[in-house]
């Protein structure tokens, strides 16, 4: 493939997003989590009490529940953990965002934001699996 | 002096009619604030619980609001507004509806708690209900339509189901609401602790006579009440005028007997409610009439005008002698 010649600019943008990917996949990481853990947790107690919940009772579903919150709040503490560490809050000033060094500091602050709300949301999802002693 | 306080003018006001509305709701019959059984305890102390809460929330949001705008209207650190925005904004909501969420979640088990022995099986018909009772080690159903009665002081399982569209069960005195699904079972436990009159309502817009679909609860005491299964489980009394007599006869020449079952007698249809014991219930039409003579009249010769798409034809082609006649044999149904 010919090597394009771009002007400066359009070159350090390319330049920039190659190296911010991450950063932005790091954003989406934490709903992801959050989303799959919602899907797993539903659709898993959905399937349970439609064919085994009258029978068996629920001790195998909650504690499948709590298996899966803990390990997907693991996975967002972790992707918040490294966001935190993207963000520097003492270093970042999100009024200059044409600095290519305050974007990464923005992309890791947003970061940080939705994993506390996805930790959050989880937390929610998993309430029910707490009290609900049947599948009634 | 009122008639000075209050001009014709507001009277004549929407603003007037609004504040008349709520008072609508102030018939203990059907009032969540008429709590009158463990559950509905449970669920008013939640909400009274929640309205104060909020009424905190609101007077510390505008107090909050008031002291920044008028009492010490300057420029914040910026460090200390993040440090807020993030307490009062993020963390305190967060904590709030996660300590109401538990609350909430936590209750809910107690309202679907296995019953003292009685079942209640009520399927949603259009538009109305279809009761069997089921007394501890019963094979077969004390059937009854349009009023539930419960023993005080015991919890009874309802079963609920629906024939075509979804339906829901709510005694607001007695309890939560329960959705009745057709091809389904859910289950609702009641606990009634006062004896009294209560009125249920369908819940769930489920067509032309939604708001019609309602019945009478009655809640007894448990000697009353295994009194009244027992007279509800014998068969119908027969007539005991000439009226009632001539009402019976047209009842069976009119083919009432092909919709209805009339216990005792050759009158066996299942497509409408069962009257055998129809004069023991406090409503007509599913909770909306009282069961007088005219009103017994009007509804057979006119059902579909009382009550949109019933499934009921008019019998309007009766004189009202006939008519008569019929609501003298359906009285008599004790």
């Amino acid at each position: 493939m010919a090597q394009r010649s771009l002007p400066p600019t359009d070159r350090e943008d390319e330049d920039e997003l190659r190296d911010e990917s991450l950063s932005l996949w790091r954003i989406a990481f934490s709903p992801i989590i959050w989303a799959a853990h919602f899907l797993l947790c539903y659709a898993g107690a959905a399937i349970w009490c439609a064919r085994v919940g009258p029978t068996q009772g629920t001790a195998f579903l909650r504690l499948s529940v709590l298996a899966l919150t803990l390990i997907a709040l693991g996975l967002i503490g972790w992707v918040g953990w490294r966001a935190l560490q993207q963000w520097r809050p003492e270093a970042s000033t999100a009024d200059r965002l044409h600095h290519p060094e305050n974007r990464h500091h923005f992309l890791g602050h947003a970061a940080v934001l939705l994993s506390l709300i996805s930790v959050v949301g989880v937390i929610y999802v998993a309430l029910p699996a707490l009290f609900i002693g049947t599948c009634q | 002096m009122l008639r000075k306080a209050i001009s014709p003018r507001f009277l004549r006001s929407p603003a007037c009619l609004l504040l008349v509305l709520p008072l609508a709701a102030c018939d203990g019959r059907q009032s969540v604030l008429n709590a009158a059984g463990q559950d509905s305890r449970q669920l008013l102390y939640l909400f009274i619980v929640m309205l104060a809460g909020a009424v905190v929330l609101w007077l510390g949001l505008n107090g909050l609001f008031l002291y920044v705008t008028r009492l010490r209207p300057q420029a914040l650190k910026i460090h200390n507004v993040n440090w807020f925005l993030f307490g009062a904004g993020v963390l305190f909501p967060s904590v709030v509806i996660g300590a109401l969420l538990a609350w909430g979640l936590s209750i809910m088990p107690a309202q679907r708690a296995a019953g003292d022995g009685l079942r209640i099986a009520v399927h949603a018909e259009e538009w109305w209900w279809r009761v069997e009772y089921w007394p501890k080690g019963a094979t077969t159903p004390i059937v009854s339509a349009n009023e539930i009665r419960f023993p005080a002081g015991s919890r009874s399982e309802l079963h609920l189901s629906a024939d075509t569209y979804i339906h829901s069960l709510w005694i607001p005195a007695l309890g939560g609401k329960m959705d009745m699904i057709p091809g389904r079972t859910t289950v609702l436990t009641l606990h009634p602790d006062l004896e009294g009159f209560y009125r249920g309502q369908c819940a769930e817009l489920c067509g032309a006579s939604h708001a019609l679909m309602a019945f009478q609860a009655v809640v007894m005491a448990p000697d009353d009440f295994a009194r009244w299964l027992k007279d509800q489980a014998a068969s119908a009394p027969p007539p005991t005028s000439p009226a009632a007599t001539r009402g019976e006869a047209l009842f069976r020449d009119e083919g009432c007997g092909a919709c209805h079952t009339v216990r005792g007698t050759e009158f066996v249809g299942a497509v409408g409610p069962d009257l055998t014991h129809f004069a023991s219930r406090g409503t007509l039409g599913a909770g909306n009439w009282q069961p007088t003579a005219e009103n017994l009249m009007a509804w057979i010769a006119h059902a579909d005008d009382l009550k949109p798409d019933v499934a009921m034809p008019a019998y309007d082609w009766l004189d009202p002698d006939q008519l008569a006649d019929l609501a003298a044999y359906l009285k008599g149904l004790t």
